[in-house]
C-alpha cells in the first residue's frame, strides 16, 4: 500500500503542484502572512509593550489613543489597551486552535467509522450529527456556557462541540464514495485490519477537504468564542480576550468607542485571514465545497 | 412521493427525540437551577426554595423528569413556564412575531442583493466588481454580526441619529413607517452574512447554468443576451436555491437570535436569555424543540419542493 | 397619603418618627423633591396622560403571591393593595385598613400573639366585586397551602385561627411573637377570594395573565418581551390614578434604556436605573431630572468564615482596610454610591452611624497581618501554619462593574502578600447551592438584608441560618456569634421601636466588629424623570421605584 500513496508526491512538498496553486492565491498569501504577523505579535508584542497589560492605573482610565505611549488607548481599569489586546490575541488564538482540532478530532472519528462501516452504525451517528444539527448551535452554545463553570478550556470544549458535526458531514460523505474504490477493496482482499483500512487508507486521501474545514473552524471558533464572552458567559477576566473586551464595551459606546472597535477589528481581521486562507487551501487541494 | 415523505417525517421524529435527549440532559446535568434567582431575596428562606422545588418537580430524579417532560408533549403539552406559570406555547408564541419579522425583512434583502451580486459576478466573471464581490463577501462573513450590530450603533444612533439604537417601535406610534424605521439596522446587520452566502451561491448557479446546452440553443436563436440571462439563466440558477434557502435556515435562525440581543428585539432570541438567565428549564427546551422543528421543516420543505418543481430530481 | 392615616398612629411610633426627621434622614428623604418646581403643582381632576417606565428586565410574574422578583413588584403595587403601605420615612400606615394594629390600640395584644385587622368597607376589585374580610384570611391561607407556588412565607406560616368577625373585621392568633410581620404585611397583597376559588388550578390560569385586583390601575395589555400597559382604574378607593394610562417598557440594555430617556422615549428609568457612567452626562440633560436615591442594599464582599484563613479576625480586618473603597466609588462607580460600615441602610431609623470608620491603610494592614503570624512566604504570599493567604473571589459573570472592582482590588492585596483569585459564575450557579450552600471561598455580593423597613436580620446573621450547618435561611457567610443570636431572638419578639433600636444598635456594632462582610458600599440608584413628571416620589423601604403610581401625574 505504499505505492499507493507514492504515486502522488513530488521531489520536494514545496515543490508541489498545491503549493504552488496556494502560492498563487493572492488572497490566500495575505490571510497568511496577516495571520503569521498577528500569531507573532501575540507571542512576543506583549514584552515590546512599555506598559505591563495588568497594571490597573485608574487614573489613566479611558484614555483615547494615542495618548501618550497608549497607541491603543486604556480601557475602563486604566490599562493599555494595545498590550491587552496582544495578550487576549494569545487567548482568542488557542481557544481557536485547539477548539478546532478537537472538533476535527471528533468528526473525522465520526465521519471516517460512520462512512466506513455504514448500516446501522453508519445511521446512530449520522442521526446524531443531524440531531446536533438540527437546532442552532449558538442555543446550545449558550445553554452550556450558562450552565458551566467557565474555565478556558470548558469553553473550548463548548465551541468544538458545537463544531465536529460538518466536518463529520464531510468526511463521512468522502469516506463513503472512496471505500468501494479499488485501492480499498484490494486493501480488504489482502486482509488488512478494520482500523488499517481506515486510519491508513482512507483517512490520507481525505485530508483535503478535512485541512481546509479545519481552517474554516477555526475562524469558526474565534467568532463563537467572541459572541460567548462578549454576553459575558466565556473566558473570565482577568484572562483577556477578544470577546471579553468587548463585554462592557457597549455600556462605553458613547463616550469610548474605541473599547468597542478595536477588538472587533482584531477579529475581524484574524476570521477574514482564516478565511482567506481556506479558500486558498480549496482552491489548490480542489476540493469541492458545498460552503462558502 | 408518499414513501419518500413517510420516510422524511419518520426520519425526523428520531431527530426530534434526539434533539430533546440533548437539550434535557445539558439543561439538568448543571449545578444551581431555577431557585437562583430568590437565593438574594430577603425574605426567602432555604425551606422556601426547597418547597419550590419540590413543588416544580425538580427534586425527581433527571430520567423521571425527562420522560414526564416528553409523555406531555407527545400529547401536545410544552409545558408550563417555571416563572410565570404561563404555558410555554404561549410564551414563545409571543415572541415569535418579533423574530419572523426580523428573520423575513433580512432574507429579504440578502435575497435580493445577493441574488444581484451573484448574477452580475457571473455574467462579469473576473471583473473587478467580481472580484471585489469575492473579497467583500469573505470579509462579510469574518465580521462578527454582534459587533457590526454595536458599530452600527455607535455611527447612526449615537454619533448621526439616524436610526434607533433598538426596540420595535415607539410606544404610542404603531405605524409600518415606525416599524420600518426600527427595523433597518437589525435587518441589514443580519442580512449581511446572508448576502455573502447567498451571493456566491448564485455567482456558482449562475455559471452552471451559463454553461448549459438550452442557454448556447437561445442564444444561437439570436436572442439578447438580456434577455437569455433573465429569461433563461436566472430561473435555472434560482431552483438549486431553493435547497440553500432551506438549509440556511437555522443560520438565519441562529442570526436573528444573535442581533436580538445587541439591538434588545423583543424575540425569540431575547427570551431564550432570559430563559436561561431564570434558569426556565421548560421554556428553554420549548425553545430549542420548536427551532429544531422550525429547521427540519425548513429542510423537508426544500427538498418537497425542489421535487415538485423539478421532475428530474429523483427522490430518494 | 391614604385618607384615614390621622389619628391612627400611636404615640410612641409618632415619637420615633420625629426622631427619624430630626436625625440625619431629612437629607435623604429629598428625592421626594423630584421634580417639584418652587410653585405648587395640582393633580388634574381627571385622569390624563400616559407614563412610560422603563425596566431592563421584564416583569411577568404577575400572581402577587407567587415567586416573584424585583421588577414585578412595581405592577403589583399598581395593580394590588396590601393591609398596610409603608411610606419612604419607614412609617407603616393603612391602606386596605382603617388602622395599623399595635399594642396602644389594642390591634396587638401584649404578649403580641392576638392580631385584629379593621377593614375599609369602600374597596372594590377591578371587577367590582366588594372586597371584605374573607379576601384577606383567602390570601393567608393561600400562602401557606403546600400545593401553591408561593414567594415567602415567613411570618405567614406563624399565623393560626385565622377569623373572619365581619366583613371589615378579622382576628388571628400567632404561633410566637413576632414584630417583623407588619413589615412583611405591607408587601403581602390581597387577591380576591371569588376569582381564584373559581380558577381550576391555583398556580396557572386566566388570572395569572390578566390580573384582577384592588389598585389604581386595572390590567391593561401585555405585549410580552415588549411592554406591559395598565390603565386608571376611575373607582379606586385611595388618592389618584392621575394618569390614564401607566406602561411598563422592557428594555434589557441599559445603554439602550439611557439613549431612549434621553431621547424622550420612556418617562421614568425603572429598575435597573441609570448606570452610574451615564450620571455626569444625564444630570445636566435639559428637562430631565436625574438624582442619587439611596437603596436599601449592600455591595460588600462575603467571607466564607468556615475556611481557615478567615477564622483569623486579623486577616479580615487587614483586608478590609487593603481595600481603596474610595477609588472604587469615585473612579469605577462614578461617585454615585456612598460609604457604609453596616448592612443597614443609612436611611432606617435603625441606622448606627458611629461605627468605626474604615481607612484605606496597606501598611496597616501589613502590620496586622505580621502581627498575627501571617508572614510571606517564598512565593511572597502570606501564610501561617501551612494555610496560605490566598482565596478566590466570585460573582455573577459578566458583571463588568463588579469584575472591574475585583480585578482593582486583586492588584492591590497582591501588594500586601494576598493572593486573590477571580472565579466568577453563571448567575445559575452562582446563586444556586455555590452561595446558598456557603461553597464560595468569597463573594462579591449586594444584598438587601430588610422586608420593608423592618430591621430584623436573623435571616443573614443567626446561627440557625447557616444552610451549609443545616439550618434555614441565608446566614452565608457561616457568621456565628451566641451574643447576636440572642439580641436577634429579643428584637424579633419586641414590638417597641425605641427599644428594638437600642437592640439593632448593638446588633450593628457587633457586626461591624466581627467583619463577616466588607461593606464596599451602599448601592444608590441613579433615578431619571422626565421634568413634568409630578408625584413622584422615592421609596427605599420598597423594592421598586414605582411603589405609588397612583400619584404620579403630569405637570
Amino acid at each position: 500500500m505504499t505505492a499507493i500513496t507514492a504515486a502522488r508526491s513530488p521531489s520536494h512538498w514545496w515543490q508541489s503542484r498545491v503549493m504552488r496553486r496556494f502560492m498563487s492565491h493572492k488572497l490566500a498569501l495575505f490571510g497568511l502572512v496577516m495571520i503569521s504577523l498577528l500569531t507573532l505579535a501575540c507571542v512576543v508584542g506583549p514584552w515590546l509593550l512599555p506598559y505591563d497589560m495588568l497594571f490597573i492605573d485608574l487614573r489613566a482610565r479611558f484614555a483615547p489613543p494615542f495618548t501618550g505611549n497608549h497607541y491603543l488607548g486604556t480601557d475602563p481599569l486604566g490599562r493599555d489597551i494595545a498590550a491587552r489586546l496582544l495578550m487576549a490575541g494569545r487567548v482568542s488564538l488557542l481557544v481557536g486552535f485547539i477548539a478546532m482540532a478537537l472538533a476535527i478530532l471528533v468528526g473525522t472519528l465520526v465521519g471516517v467509522i460512520a462512512g466506513y462501516r455504514g448500516g446501522w452504525i453508519n445511521a446512530v451517528l449520522m442521526r446524531t450529527v443531524d440531531g446536533f444539527l438540527s437546532f442552532p448551535s449558538i442555543f446550545l452554545l449558550l445553554a452550556l456556557s450558562a450552565a458551566l463553570k467557565p474555565s478556558p478550556m470548558m469553553i473550548t470544549v463548548i465551541i468544538a462541540l458545537t463544531g465536529w458535526m460538518e466536518v463529520a458531514r464531510i468526511v463521512e460523505a468522502e469516506v463513503r464514495s472512496l471505500k468501494e474504490r479499488e485501492f480499498i477493496l484490494a486493501g480488504r482482499m489482502l486482509g488488512l485490519g478494520r482500523a488499517h483500512i481506515m486510519f491508513r487508507e482512507l483517512l490520507p486521501n481525505v485530508m483535503g477537504p478535512i485541512i481546509v474545514a479545519a481552517t474554516l473552524t477555526v475562524a469558526r471558533a474565534i467568532l463563537l468564542e467572541a459572541y460567548v464572552s462578549f454576553l459575558g458567559f466565556g473566558i473570565q477576566p482577568p484572562l483577556p480576550s477578544w470577546g471579553n473586551m468587548l463585554n462592557g464595551a457597549q455600556q462605553y459606546l458613547a463616550g469610548a468607542p474605541w473599547l468597542a472597535i478595536i477588538p472587533g477589528a482584531a477579529i475581524t481581521v484574524a476570521v477574514a485571514s482564516f478565511n482567506f486562507i481556506g479558500d486558498g487551501l480549496r482552491d489548490a487541494l480542489d476540493v469541492r465545497s458545498d460552503t462558502v | 412521493m408518499t414513501a419518500f415523505l413517510l420516510k422524511r417525517v419518520l426520519q425526523s421524529l428520531v431527530l426530534l427525540v434526539i434533539v430533546s435527549i440533548i437539550g434535557f440532559a445539558v439543561l439538568n446535568l448543571i449545578p444551581g437551577g431555577p431557585m437562583a434567582q430568590y437565593a438574594l431575596d430577603p425574605g426567602m428562606t432555604q425551606d422556601d426554595m426547597d418547597r419550590l422545588a419540590e413543588q416544580l418537580g425538580l427534586n425527581r430524579p433527571i430520567w423521571v423528569q425527562y420522560f414526564d417532560w416528553a409523555w406531555r408533549m407527545l400529547q401536545g403539552d410544552w409545558g408550563t413556564s417555571f416563572r410565570d406559570g404561563n404555558p410555554v406555547t404561549t410564551v414563545i408564541g409571543r415572541h415569535v412575531f418579533a423574530t419572523f419579522l426580523l428573520m423575513g425583512s433580512s432574507t429579504v434583502i440578502a435575497v435580493a442583493i445577493g441574488t444581484w451580486i451573484g448574477i452580475r459576478g457571473a455574467t462579469h466573471r473576473y471583473s473587478i466588481f467580481d472580484y471585489a464581490a469575492t473579497i467583500g463577501a469573505m470579509v462579510a462573513l469574518s465580521i462578527p454580526t454582534f459587533w457590526f450590530g454595536l458599530i452600527g450603533i455607535y455611527v447612526f444612533s449615537l454619533k448621526l441619529g439616524w436610526l434607533p439604537a433598538g426596540s420595535m417601535y415607539t410606544i404610542g406610534d404603531g405605524s409600518v413607517l415606525n416599524y420600518l424605521h426600527h427595523l433597518i439596522m437589525p435587518s441589514t446587520v443580519l442580512a449581511l452574512v446572508h448576502i455573502a452566502i447567498w451571493s456566491r451561491f448564485m455567482r456558482a448557479s449562475t455559471l452552471d447554468a451559463i454553461s448549459q446546452e438550452f442557454v448556447k440553443t437561445a442564444r444561437a436563436k439570436g436572442l439578447s443576451e438580456r434577455r437569455v440571462i433573465m429569461k433563461h439563466v436566472v430561473g435555472n440558477a434560482l431552483l438549486p436555491m431553493i435547497t440553500l434557502a432551506g438549509v440556511q435556515l437555522p443560520s438565519i435562525l441562529t442570526g436573528a437570535l444573535v442581533t436580538e440581543t445587541v439591538f434588545t428585539w423583543p424575540g425569540m432570541g431575547r427570551l431564550f436569555l432570559d430563559s436561561l438567565g431564570y434558569s426556565d428549564y421548560p421554556v428553554v427546551m420549548g425553545l430549542l424543540m420548536f427551532s429544531a422543528i422550525l429547521t427540519i421543516l425548513g429542510n423537508l420543505i426544500a427538498d418537497i419542493v425542489v421535487a415538485l418543481v423539478d421532475p428530474r430530481i429523483r427522490l430518494a | 397619603m391614604t385618607k384615614n392615616k390621622n389619628g391612627q398612629i400611636d404615640h410612641s411610633r409618632r415619637a420615633a418618627l420625629r426622631m427619624i426627621a430630626a436625625g440625619g434622614v431629612a437629607g435623604l428623604i429629598a428625592p421626594n423633591l423630584l421634580g417639584k418646581p418652587a410653585f405648587a403643582q395640582t393633580p388634574p381632576a381627571a385622569p390624563t396622560g400616559r407614563i412610560i417606565v422603563g425596566l431592563s428586565q421584564e416583569p411577568t410574574v404577575f400572581h402577587p403571591l407567587m415567586a416573584h422578583i424585583e421588577v414585578d413588584d412595581g405592577v403589583n403595587f399598581s395593580m394590588f393593595d396590601a393591609l398596610f403601605r409603608i411610606t419612604p420615612e419607614g412609617e407603616i400606615v393603612p391602606n386596605l385598613t382603617t388602622e395599623v394594629p399595635s399594642l396602644e390600640n389594642g390591634g396587638i395584644s401584649e404578649d403580641g400573639l392576638n392580631w385584629r385587622i379593621k377593614l375599609r368597607d369602600d374597596v372594590r376589585w377591578h371587577d367590582g366585586t366588594a372586597f371584605s374580610a374573607d379576601d384577606v384570611k383567602y390570601t393567608l391561607e393561600l400562602i401557606t397551602n403546600p400545593d401553591f407556588r408561593a414567594w415567602r412565607t415567613t411570618g405567614h406560616a406563624l399565623v393560626r385561627d385565622i377569623t373572619v368577625v365581619s366583613p371589615t373585621e378579622l382576628t388571628w392568633r400567632m404561633e410566637e411573637a413576632f414584630a417583623p410581620y407588619l413589615s412583611f404585611l405591607t408587601e403581602t397583597f390581597m387577591v380576591p377570594k371569588h376569582i381564584l376559588e373559581a380558577q381550576a388550578d391555583m398556580n396557572e390560569g386566566a388570572f395569572h395573565q390578566a390580573p384582577i385586583g384592588t389598585g389604581a390601575f386595572k390590567w391593561g395589555r401585555r405585549i410580552a418581551g415588549d411592554r406591559l400597559e395598565l390603565v386608571a382604574n376611575p373607582d379606586y378607593f385611595g388618592e389618584g390614578p392621575y394618569i390614564e394610562q401607566l406602561v411598563f417598557k422592557y428594555i434589557p440594555d441599559m445603554t439602550v434604556l439611557y439613549t431612549q430617556f434621553r431621547s424622550g422615549d420612556i418617562d421614568v428609568v425603572g429598575q435597573s436605573y441609570l448606570t452610574p457612567d451615564n450620571y455626569a452626562e444625564a444630570k445636566d440633560l435639559p428637562d430631565r431630572v436625574v438624582t442619587l436615591v439611596p437603596k436599601a442594599s449592600v455591595e460588600s464582599i462575603y467571607f466564607n468564615l468556615d475556611l481557615p484563613q478567615f477564622q483569623d479576625l486579623a486577616v479580615r480586618e487587614a483586608l478590609y482596610a487593603a481595600i481603596d473603597r474610595m477609588a472604587i466609588i469615585d473612579a469605577l462607580n462614578y461617585g454615585v454610591p456612598r460609604e457604609t460600615e453596616t448592612f443597614m441602610p443609612t436611611q432606617s431609623y435603625f441606622y448606627n452611624p458611629d461605627l468605626p470608620k474604615h481607612e484605606f491603610d496597606l501598611d496597616r494592614a501589613r502590620q496586622l497581618l505580621d502581627d498575627a503570624g501571617w508572614v510571606p512566604g517564598a512565593d511572597g504570599i502570606r501564610a501561617k501554619d501551612g494555610v496560605r493567604l490566598s482565596f478566590k473571589n466570585s460573582t455573577t459573570s459578566g458583571a463588568h462593574l463588579r469584575e472591574q472592582a475585583q480585578q482593582f482590588i486583586q492588584q492591590t492585596y497582591a501588594e500586601i502578600g494576598v493572593e486573590m483569585l477571580i472565579e466568577n459564575l453563571p448567575s445559575a450557579v452562582m446563586w444556586g447551592d455555590f452561595w446558598v450552600r456557603s461553597q464560595f471561598e468569597t463573594a462579591m455580593v449586594g444584598i438587601t438584608y430588610l422586608i420593608g423597613s423592618d430591621p430584623d436580620v436573623t435571616n443573614r446573621f443567626h446561627t440557625k441560618a447557616i444552610v451549609a450547618k443545616g439550618g434555614s435561611g441565608s446566614n452565608n457567610a457561616q457568621y456565628s456569634n451566641p451574643e447576636v443570636d440572642a439580641l436577634l431572638e429579643e428584637g424579633a419578639r419586641t414590638f417597641d421601636p425605641e427599644k428594638r433600636k437600642d437592640i439593632y444598635l448593638q446588633v450593628q456594632e457587633i457586626i461591624r466588629r466581627d467583619l463577616p462582610f466588607m461593606p464596599l458600599f451602599a448601592n444608590t440608584s441613579v433615578y431619571g424623570i422626565k421634568k413634568g413628571v409630578e408625584g413622584f416620589t422615592a421609596n427605599a423601604n420598597t423594592r421598586t421605584e414605582s411603589w405609588h403610581a397612583a400619584g404620579w401625574y403630569w405637570a
